[in-house]
């Protein structure tokens, strides 16, 4: 029987921590606290009510009783526009087909047009064997049925798969103070942290449910309380530290309680093109090492900016991380390679979804090592994963860099390299990969930039990583 | 006369009583499912053979007693499937705080597919010293729980 490489494990929680995965931790809470009702409004309660029908009712129902276990007051309007995770059609998720159908059978669409998580595969520009092929068909047998299930219910369009949605390419980009009810750890980590909007993690299908009714219970990261830091991270590195390191360091740490990280405006000096990139896989690497919904960032973030340390809770907890901790939490990536010092047969960049701005690094990077090396083919297969907006973006605006990338055999996929890796047929290869969030959900092996950039090179490691 | 009693929040109120299936280490959903998530079939067995207590034991229609679940986002489905599969536990209960996979799942399944396991969350740790696999459960409406 094939299974997934991980043993199923892909998902939230590869640590098997204790946590509530909303991003706000209830250790405190005790069964004999007073566990207050929600507060509904009379609209709400209409609904409650089922006399809006019965098909909101049951939406309303299950997303009351859930925001009431994790301390929810109230039921907040929300913002922006929605985010599903939800990006994969197989039979096991067909109880939530289900209910999108019930959903969309009775005409409802979700508050404002949404996007959603980048597909499993992209057989273009990822392509495999015919029989891998017909396998993958098989596991997602149901891919056009939740397309077509999404655009009943208000996706934005088919072209609007990418987990990094929130880029302006892409353009869903939620506003400081925006409730929102999303699931993706990665984005969610983003708008909360970068811009100051405000969502739970949010497991698929309470997203959905949420986003039709256009409301979403108040706790945890939707509260003032619930975004203060209970930990002070004062990062002590001699450099600007690679931002998957830092953020598995501080994951690992913290959970899924809130950090207030102090000492990176050292290197980063506010929210721009070239940092957005940084903090996109600094925050994804919290979410994925652990389950962290939203950071803080002295002298960067807009909290942050704003309100400085008095976001840090009385009684926080202090880590500090310097250059040593880093080499520690390196050295303790397993290599889960089924031939731990094999030939690397793909390389992944970009995951989640590359920025434009670090498509344009790393295509750069790739043009300038190939031109010193002599080389016109690549060594290992390349993949530069991004959303087709950004894609498109960086190949108009960047045609002679995009071409060279071409003629060497690089390529641009808009699929998720996370879902590619872990579909069971896909297990066996080799994958190196700069991304953390990768490297924990599946068998890849994360590397370094440099050694990275030779190995696209030259189709090897470099003999002291190899 | 019950061996021990405790108190616990009715996240997902109701009253049953059967036989316990106990485990110290965390409930890893997927894992204990993963044959009924990729081969489709209809069984509850735990098939997490990282989990000593419950490896090999059928599950269905047991009460389930744990610290919490983990493991992949995939489990708020599987607790769908199995309700719909009607291979899932009676009762699940929770020494520690429920997560949100757990809480979306067994939710959903009750709000949508009109099917129940029943949900008792923050027992605290003692009530995992204190349950056998094998004894008889009582769980009550108001989150009190009866041992043996």
């Amino acid at each position: 029987m094939a299974t997934h490489q991980l043993n199923g494990q892909i998902g939230t929680d590869p640590n098997f921590a204790h946590v509530t995965h909303t991003g706000h931790s209830r250790k405190h809470v005790k069964a004999s606290d007073d566990h207050p009702k929600m507060k509904l409004t009379a609209e709400e309660q209409e609904i409650y009510d089922g006399k809006k029908g019965d098909v909101l009712q049951k939406a309303i129902k299950t997303v009351v009783a859930y925001g009431a276990l994790f301390g929810a007051d109230k039921l907040v309007d929300l913002g922006g526009a929605p985010h599903h995770a939800v990006s994969w059609g197989s039979d096991g998720v067909e109880p939530l087909l289900k209910i999108y159908r019930q959903l969309a059978d009775a005409g409802l669409k979700t508050y404002a047009p949404f996007t959603a998580d980048p597909k499993p595969m992209d057989p273009v520009h990822l392509p495999v064997t015919k029989a891998e092929q017909a396998a993958v068909d098989k596991i997602y047998n149901r891919m056009d049925e939740l397309e077509e299930l999404n655009m009943k219910l208000g996706m934005r369009s088919k072209k609007d798969w990418s987990c990094a949605c929130y880029l302006p390419e892409m353009g869903n980009t939620p506003s400081r103070g925006d409730y929102l009810a999303w699931s993706e750890s990665s984005a969610i980590n983003y708008v909360n942290s970068v811009l100051g909007a405000r969502t739970n993690r949010n497991s698929m299908g309470i997203d959905m449910l949420c986003n039709i009714l256009g409301k979403a219970p108040r706790f945890g990261l939707l509260t003032d309380e619930g975004r203060q830091a209970v930990w002070l991270i004062e990062v002590k590195t001699s450099k600007l530290p690679h931002p998957e390191m830092i953020g598995s360091a501080i994951g690992l740490k913290v959970m899924e309680d809130v950090p207030y990280i102090t000492g990176m405006d050292r290197f980063i000096k506010g929210v721009d093109e070239q940092s957005s990139g940084y903090l996109k896989d600094l925050g994804a690497a919290t979410a994925s090492n652990g389950a962290v919904g939203l950071y803080h960032m002295e002298g960067v973030t807009p909290e942050a900016v704003d309100k400085g340390r008095a976001l840090l809770n009385e009684g926080y907890q202090t880590y500090v991380i310097d250059d040593a901790e880093l080499d520690r939490i390196y050295a303790s990536y397993p290599n889960l390679w089924k031939d731990k010092h094999g030939t690397p047969q793909r390389v992944f960049l970009g995951c989640p979804h590359m920025s434009y701005g670090q498509m344009v690094e790393w295509g750069n990077r790739i043009v300038d090592a190939m031109e010193k090396a002599g080389k016109d083919k690549i060594g290992c297969p390349t993949y530069m994963f991004g959303s087709q907006y950004v894609k498109d973006a960086f190949q108009q605006k960047n045609p002679e860099i995009a071409k060279k990338l071409e003629g060497y055999g690089v390529s641009i996929p808009i699929n998720c390299p996370m879902m590619w890796c872990s579909t069971p047929v896909e297990g066996a290869e080799l994958v190196a990969t700069n991304s953390n969030k990768t490297r924990v959900y599946t068998t890849a092996r994360f590397f370094f930039d440099d050694v990275l950039t030779e190995l696209i090179v030259t189709g090897k490691l470099p003999a002291n990583v190899a | 006369m019950a061996k021990a009693t405790f108190k616990g929040r009715p996240a997902v109120p109701g009253s049953v009583e059967g036989s316990a299936e106990v485990s110290h280490i965390g409930f890893n959903t997927c894992a204990t499912y993963v044959d009924v998530l990729i081969s489709g079939t209809d069984s509850g067995v735990c098939q997490d053979h990282d989990n000593k207590d419950l490896f090999g034991h059928d599950l269905a229609d047991k009460i389930v007693c744990i610290p919490q679940t983990i493991g992949s986002s995939s489990a708020a489905t599987l607790f769908m499937i199995i309700l719909d599969k009607g291979i899932a536990p009676k009762a699940m209960l929770f020494a520690n705080h429920i997560d949100s996979l757990a809480a979306c799942g067994i939710l959903m399944g009750d709000n949508w597919l009109g099917k129940r396991i029943v949900t008792v969350d923050l027992l605290g740790d003692d009530f995992l010293d204190a349950v056998k696999t094998g004894d008889k459960v009582k769980v009550h409406e108001d989150g009190t729980i009866e041992v043996g």
